[in-house]
This record gives C-alpha cells, sequence and structure tokens, in this order.
C-alpha cells in the first residue's frame, strides 16, 4: 500500500509540474524597434 | 530506515519515468514556438546576373544584385490574430529589397506572413491581420520561410510570394552542411505569367501604365533550401531565378525583354551567422525532444533498480531491519 501511495505522489508531482510548466509557456516579447532594412548591411 | 527510503527511491522512479514521454510528447509540442518578437535579416547575393535598364529598356550584365531580406515578429498583431484563431500565432512582417549594383533600389516586396507558431502551419486570419504579398492579400496554403521543428524526410508544400502559388517542394536527401546534418529540398517554379511589382524602380513607371501598354511579366525558377531538421530551420539557400517582360508595346518590337537572369546564394557572413544561430537553436530543441526525455528515462531505471535493492535488503532474513531502540530501564540498587 505504501509503495501504491510513494508511486501515486511520484507520478502526480510529474504531472503537475509538467501542466505548470506547459500553462506558464513563454512571454510574447516585444515587436522589435529595429526597421525593415533598406540598405543592404555590412555585417549580421 | 531502508524501508523509507526506498519507498522515496521509487517515488522520485516513478516521477523520473513518467516525466520522460510527458516531456517529449506532452510539453515539447507546447513549449517548442516561435517566438512573436523575432527579428531577423539575411543578405543574398547574385554575381554578374542580367539586369534590365528600364531607362533604355534593355538587358545588360552587371556586376551584382543584392537582396536584403528582413522579417520582423509583429507581436501587437500576433496577439489580436491569437483571439480570433484560439492558438499561438506568429505574424511576419518581412521585406525582400534588391539592390543594383549602384546601390540603388530594383524592386522590393513587402509581406506579411501568419503561421502557427508551433506547427509552421499558415493562418489565414481576415480583414486588418490578413496574410498579404506586395500590399495585395493573398492565401498562403504551405510553409514559407521556415519548415516545422522536426522536419521529416518528405516533401512539403511551399509558398512561392512572386508567382503567389503554393507548390511542392521536394526532399532530395540529406546533406552535411558547415558540420550540420541538413536536409535538402528544392522547388521548381515553371514559367508563370506574374504581377509586377507596385513599386517600380523608374518613376512614373507604375504596373497600371506597364499593363496598358499589353506588357506582361512572367517568371521562373529553382529554389533550393538546406534545412536543419530538428530546428526546421534552413541554415542556407539559393535561387535560380529569371524574370522577363513579354508582349505589348513597351517592348519596342521585342518578343521579350530580361528583366533579371541569375544565380541568387547567401552572402558568407550570413551563412556563418545563420549556421551559429541554428546550432545554439538546436540545442534546446534537442534537450526537450532527446536529452531530457532519454536522461529521465535512464534515472527512473536507475532509481528503480535501487528503490529494489534497498527494499530486498531491507527484508532479508537475519539482517533485520533497524531494532526498535528501548530505553534502559531504570536500575534500582
Amino acid at each position: 500500500m505504501r509503495a501504491l501511495i510513494a508511486a501515486a505522489t511520484g507520478l502526480a508531482v510529474a504531472l503537475a509540474l509538467v501542466l505548470t510548466i506547459t500553462a506558464m509557456g513563454s512571454p510574447p516579447g516585444e515587436t522589435s524597434p529595429k526597421p525593415l532594412l533598406t540598405t543592404v548591411p555590412k555585417h549580421p | 530506515m531502508r524501508r523509507k527510503a526506498s519507498l522515496i527511491l521509487l517515488a522520485l522512479a516513478v516521477f523520473c519515468t513518467a516525466m520522460s514521454p510527458l516531456m517529449r510528447w506532452y510539453a515539447f509540442p507546447r513549449l517548442a514556438k516561435i517566438p512573436a518578437g523575432q527579428y531577423q535579416n539575411a543578405v543574398l547575393e547574385a554575381k554578374n546576373p542580367t539586369l534590365l535598364d528600364y531607362g533604355s529598356m534593355q538587358s545588360k550584365k552587371v556586376s551584382k544584385v543584392t537582396v536584403v531580406q528582413t522579417l520582423k515578429g509583429n507581436v501587437e498583431a500576433s496577439e489580436q490574430v491569437e483571439k480570433s484563431a484560439g492558438r499561438d500565432v506568429v505574424v511576419w512582417d518581412s521585406l525582400s529589397y534588391i539592390v543594383g549594383p549602384d546601390g540603388k533600389m530594383v524592386s522590393q516586396v513587402p509581406e506579411r506572413y501568419v503561421f502557427d507558431a508551433h506547427s509552421q502551419a499558415p493562418v489565414h486570419p481576415t480583414g486588418k491581420y490578413a496574410e498579404t504579398v506586395d500590399g495585395d492579400k493573398v492565401r498562403r496554403d504551405g510553409i514559407e520561410f521556415k519548415w516545422p521543428f522536426l522536419t521529416e524526410k518528405r516533401d512539403y508544400e511551399y509558398y512561392d510570394a512572386q508567382a503567389r502559388v503554393t507548390r511542392p517542394i521536394h526532399y532530395k536527401g540529406t546533406r552535411t552542411f558547415r558540420g550540420l546534418k541538413v536536409y535538402y529540398f528544392e522547388q521548381t517554379i515553371p514559367w508563370m505569367k506574374v504581377p509586377l511589382p507596385r513599386t517600380m524602380p523608374v518613376k512614373g513607371i507604375t504596373p497600371e501604365s506597364v499593363a496598358k501598354t499589353g506588357t506582361t511579366r512572367w517568371y521562373t525558377t529553382v529554389r533550393k533550401f538546406w534545412v536543419e531538421p530538428v530546428t526546421g530551420a534552413p541554415v542556407y539557400g539559393e535561387e535560380i531565378q529569371h524574370n522577363e517582360l513579354r508582349g505589348g508595346t513597351l517592348l519596342g518590337g521585342r518578343d521579350r525583354v530580361t528583366v533579371f537572369a541569375g544565380h541568387v546564394k547567401m552572402r558568407e557572413d550570413y551563412i556563418r551567422s545563420t549556421v551559429a544561430l541554428v546550432k545554439s537553436n538546436r540545442v534546446l530543441v534537442v534537450l526537450l525532444t532527446s536529452y531530457l526525455p532519454w536522461g529521465f528515462l535512464v534515472a527512473g531505471a536507475l532509481l528503480l533498480a535501487l528503490s529494489l535493492w534497498l527494499e530486498a535488503r531491507s527484508r532479508r532474513p537475519g539482517e533485520p531491519e533497524a531494532a526498535p531502540a528501548h530505553e534502559p530501564e531504570p536500575v534500582s540498587a
């Protein structure tokens, strides 16, 4: 019974962690202030 | 004590074993996405191409034509499209700016490309945020600029912005490019009548004024991409392109005139920076698809083995689990 509880705990923590990470996602960021280029840049 | 430790190890083993598939098949498809605010540019060059001089309407060999391509993620637009699409969307405003040997503009084609941030499948918003090419509303039924993460060895549908058509781009084999394993793709667009660019290199000449003369623009290209399959990012590209004006009164009795004919290749410094960028991004994707899932699986197996070993030891006959400590009896004299 104890082993079953331990296994269930491990599984629940894994699910909670993955669901939390994916729900948080990543911040959208901002539109770059740099322009669409109309000159040939010298280097990247 | 051993039994307690084996139970903790069992919980950790289940945690790690569960994390392995969850990371690969649940977290990865949701976490791997193109950032909405990405900004990137590339420079491509055609050496000794043929270019039309609109002043004299004569084609001539020139030393070089340069294509400056900029992709700029429009975060505000992507947030608006996401509200109606109900999924993560990227809106790229791009500009292909073509410069002649004298540094003057030859042509420019602005585009708006809207796609799913995870799968790179095109999204078709309407109204203000609709996908466009050179100001015209279009519908892309294939990818453009970038392949999906974990690119497969198969043909893809690829959108051609000049011809405004989606055609297959064929997988032609696996190669090694600058130390990276890449998939080589090739697409041929046969001769097609295409719209004239809205911005012409000579003032006074407009697409409408050319159309009135009965002259039409025709185009063919062979497009080549070397794509890093884990990230789906092209690390190198080439295009063998021919543009002609045909018929009408503008050509002074000639049947056809070459507008541009050349072999466009990515400039060396941009190849190096693109390869470096893709190499660093590749590590992040491989981490989620391979390193972490396999690492968790191995750790889970090891922890389970350790847990079972501890459990077995605690049950071994003749080696009882820690004996309960007894309080010493008070000694009475």
